[in-house]
């Protein structure tokens, strides 16, 4: 386990701002820190970085409690970023990677081979006020992860990006990623984190409220729900042994239902219960997306 | 450590680098030197230009004695009446005619000045005071004083003040030099503390709206991150001062040297030392007097100076200059970690600047009145007003157990404002849109880590 983190709780002058919460995060995987807004993610990511304490509980760090020594192995690209405005980028970058311990000539050699890789070259001596919010967000992306540390934690990271820079973006977290490095990823765009994220979990009102590998979620989340659709339009018994129907909708001469399987039957029984009245044009199972999942969690707790 | 460093160096080159920063430091000695310069230029032009040649025209039998002439006005007794001069004076060299008609030396009426233009004020009372001097002078002499006794009447004062110091050796000392020490230190530091103790304040703000601050604090801490930016200003502070005092005093030098030669420069400040002490030019008191009394002023203006261990009062000074601005300075970067911008700084300002304030209205007049009393005491002793009126108190000689007691509680005093700042910043910084209040300024003091 490359981080964990045990019973860590966090009181701010009036309210819980973590409570007990415990998370394993494994080495070279993906993580998903989900909650809603005031959920108390920022909290534990400062935590983690070192920049609050908890007041009780610890974090380990490749099986040591978190230190000092740690900061050159984090990359942290807070939610609320910026840069000093005045300063020109490349005396910036060199300055943020040498307070992380880099050496002015190893920081020189990154930053030119980062630059030169997301097309950044000519900016060494613009100022920041000249660059527009994307570039400024590519900028902080690079002095995140200039130091090649092994935990990477990204808060939205791809809020200010254009569709263009986001994909850009992404690829090189996934570059980063089989080469070793672990990310820790706290979004609100469930989209990115199905598309990234090995592992989340989900911290809402200050506790953890779910965690797991997001295949093991979405399977758990799965109740053998399938959406049908077949030509024409005929009524279907709604109850039988093998299924039952939850909704219907009739569109263009096509109809579509959504049915739940009985325990213990399969779609292939489904196919075979149908298949003597309709036509059959489409089955599907219903999964359900992380957002679901997100609002259907966080709805239960309130 | 390494981590500090890195920072001083940066809040210094970024600031040092600035174009306000160069352009500052340029033109404030030009500034400065132009100030003195025009200073000079205008004494001078007073001593040159305001010379005025006189015709006295006497119809008065009885003044026997004649007006001398000044530095600043010839008279010239002329044989003529006074309507062939008022035809002449157009043509002539003189700028005034003075009449003198016949009147009772109880009663002088009817004396007259004419010019080719209208005569100001000040010549118009000079003249009257001339005419009184003689009148005095003509009445002694009626009263039978001879004229080597009158003489001796005349006699320059002027006082050495002598300070006995603890070995019961007499010290040169001037009250002069001492005050213009006092002032001039005292004034340096309530600047310095002032104009850089608000820019750490504002650049606090800074990282603060350009939300840096959370990518720097996940590298440095808190406390790192705030001591390397007060080190840094104040560095940067030194460094203005310094070429300041370095600009200022050869530019002066230079335009001096340009502009006046040694004669000029030395009738000029002559002449302006020469009026401040109730100069009434007594009729006859001979120039050379005035010079000569008014030269050894500023020579015992200039012995006493050296004599007042310029270096000790030059290493107090930095150090106090050093320890003010870091208790004070602390004190502004924890206003700057509890706002979201400047304009809400106001009501915090207030409290942090006025026993600053109140230090310094009360050494520039309390302390150089009384610079042994029981206030100018407390004022040296406790920290918030220590570094400016310890100051004041210097040059006039602090005994060194008050001066030991002053620094150490000035040390303890910024290690303690430090201390108490880096608690409120290290909360503040991380709070956005938060009204802060003292009260929540309290509140975050008391947090655990």
């Amino acid at each position: 386990m490359m981080l964990r983190v045990n019973n860590i709780v966090k009181q701010y002058a009036t309210h819980l701002a973590l409570d007990d919460v415990s998370l394993e995060i494994e080495q070279g995987k993906i993580f998903g820190l989900l909650g809603p807004n005031g959920a108390g993610k920022t909290s534990l990511i400062r935590i983690i970085t070192q920049i609050t304490a908890p007041d009780s509980g610890e974090v380990l760090f490749n099986g040591k409690r978190l230190n000092s020594d740690h900061i050159a192995q984090i990359g942290y690209l807070p939610e609320e970023r910026g840069l000093y405005k005045k300063m020109e980028i490349g005396e910036q970058v060199l300055y943020l990677a040498r307070l992380k311990g880099l050496s002015t000539a190893e920081a020189t050699k990154r930053i030119k081979y980062w630059f030169e890789k997301l097309e950044m070259g000519s900016w060494w001596n613009k100022k920041v006020e000249d660059l527009s919010k994307g570039m400024q967000q590519k900028v902080q992306f690079v002095t995140t992860v200039l130091h090649n540390p092994e935990l990477i934690i990204l808060d939205e990271p791809f809020s200010g990006f254009d569709p263009v820079n986001a994909e850009i973006i992404k690829d090189e977290i996934l570059e980063l990623n089989k080469q070793g490095s672990t990310f820790i990823f706290s979004t609100h765009r469930m989209e990115s984190v199905e598309e990234l994220c090995d592992n989340i979990a989900l911290i809402h009102k200050s506790k953890k409220i779910l965690d797991g590998s997001v295949d093991d979620i979405k399977d758990h989340y799965r109740n053998n729900t399938y959406w049908v659709e077949y030509h024409g339009i005929h009524e279907l018994p709604h109850f039988t042994p093998e299924y039952a129907i939850l909704e219907t909708a009739v569109t263009k001469g096509n109809t579509r239902i959504k049915v739940q399987l009985r325990p213990d039957q399969t779609a292939n029984q489904l196919l075979a219960a149908l298949l003597p009245y309709v036509s059959l044009s489409r089955l599907d199972e219903v999964i359900p997306t992380m957002n679901d999942i997100f609002i259907d969690k966080v709805k239960q707790v309130n | 450590m390494n981590k500090i460093l890195l920072i001083i160096q940066r809040e210094y080159l970024s600031r040092v680098k600035k174009k306000s920063f160069i352009v500052m430091t340029l033109l404030t000695p030009v500034l400065i030197a132009a100030f003195y310069g025009m200073m000079f230029y205008f004494s001078m032009e007073g001593i040159k230009g305001t010379q005025n040649k006189i015709a006295v025209i006497s119809e008065n039998t009885a003044l026997t004695e004649k007006l001398p002439s000044t530095n600043k006005r010839t008279y010239e007794y002329v044989g003529k009446s006074l309507n062939e001069m008022k035809g002449a004076l157009e043509n002539s060299t003189y700028d005034y005619i003075l009449y003198l008609p016949q009147f009772e030396l109880d009663n002088p009426k009817g004396i007259q000045l004419l010019g080719k233009k209208q005569a100001g004020l000040v010549l118009g009372g000079n003249i009257a005071d001339d005419i009184e001097a003689l009148i005095s002078v003509q009445k002694l002499k009626a009263s039978g004083i001879s004229q080597t006794d009158l003489d001796k009447l005349k006699t320059s004062v002027s006082i050495d003040t002598k300070k006995i110091n603890d070995t019961g050796e007499e010290e040169d000392s001037s009250a002069g030099a001492s005050t213009i020490i006092a002032y001039v230190s005292g004034i340096l530091m309530f600047m310095f503390i002032m104009l850089y103790g608000v820019q750490v304040m504002r650049g606090v703000i800074e990282e603060k709206t350009s939300r840096i601050i959370e990518v720097m604090i996940s590298s440095v801490k808190p406390f790192q991150l705030m001591m390397g930016k007060i080190i840094g200003i104040a560095l940067v502070g030194l460094t203005q001062f310094i070429l300041w005092i370095v600009l200022t005093a050869s530019i002066s030098t230079l335009v001096m040297s340009v502009f006046l030669d040694k004669e000029d420069l030395k009738q000029a400040t002559m002449s302006t030392s020469a009026q401040i002490p109730g100069s009434s030019t007594m009729q006859g008191s001979p120039a050379a007097a005035i010079a000569t009394s008014s030269d050894s002023e500023i020579l015992s203006i200039q012995k006493s100076l050296a004599n007042l261990e310029l270096t000790k009062i030059i290493i107090v000074f930095l150090f106090f200059f050093i320890g003010g601005y870091l208790f004070y300075s602390s004190l502004y970067a924890a206003i700057g970690s509890a706002v979201d911008n400047e304009t809400e700084t106001q009501q915090f300002m207030f409290p942090v600047m006025m026993p600053l304030l109140l230090g310094y209205v009360l050494s520039l007049s309390v302390v150089t009145n009384d610079p042994y009393g029981t206030m100018a005491f407390w004022l040296s002793i406790i920290p918030f007003t220590s570094p400016i009126a310890m100051m004041v108190r210097m040059p006039y000689g602090v005994p060194d157990w008050q001066l030991a007691l002053s620094m150490a509680l000035l040390v303890l005093g910024f290690m303690g404002t430090v201390w108490m700042a880096s608690r409120i910043y290290r909360v503040g910084i991380l709070m956005y849109g938060k009204k802060a209040s003292f009260k929540e300024m309290i509140k975050w003091f008391t947090y655990k880590n």
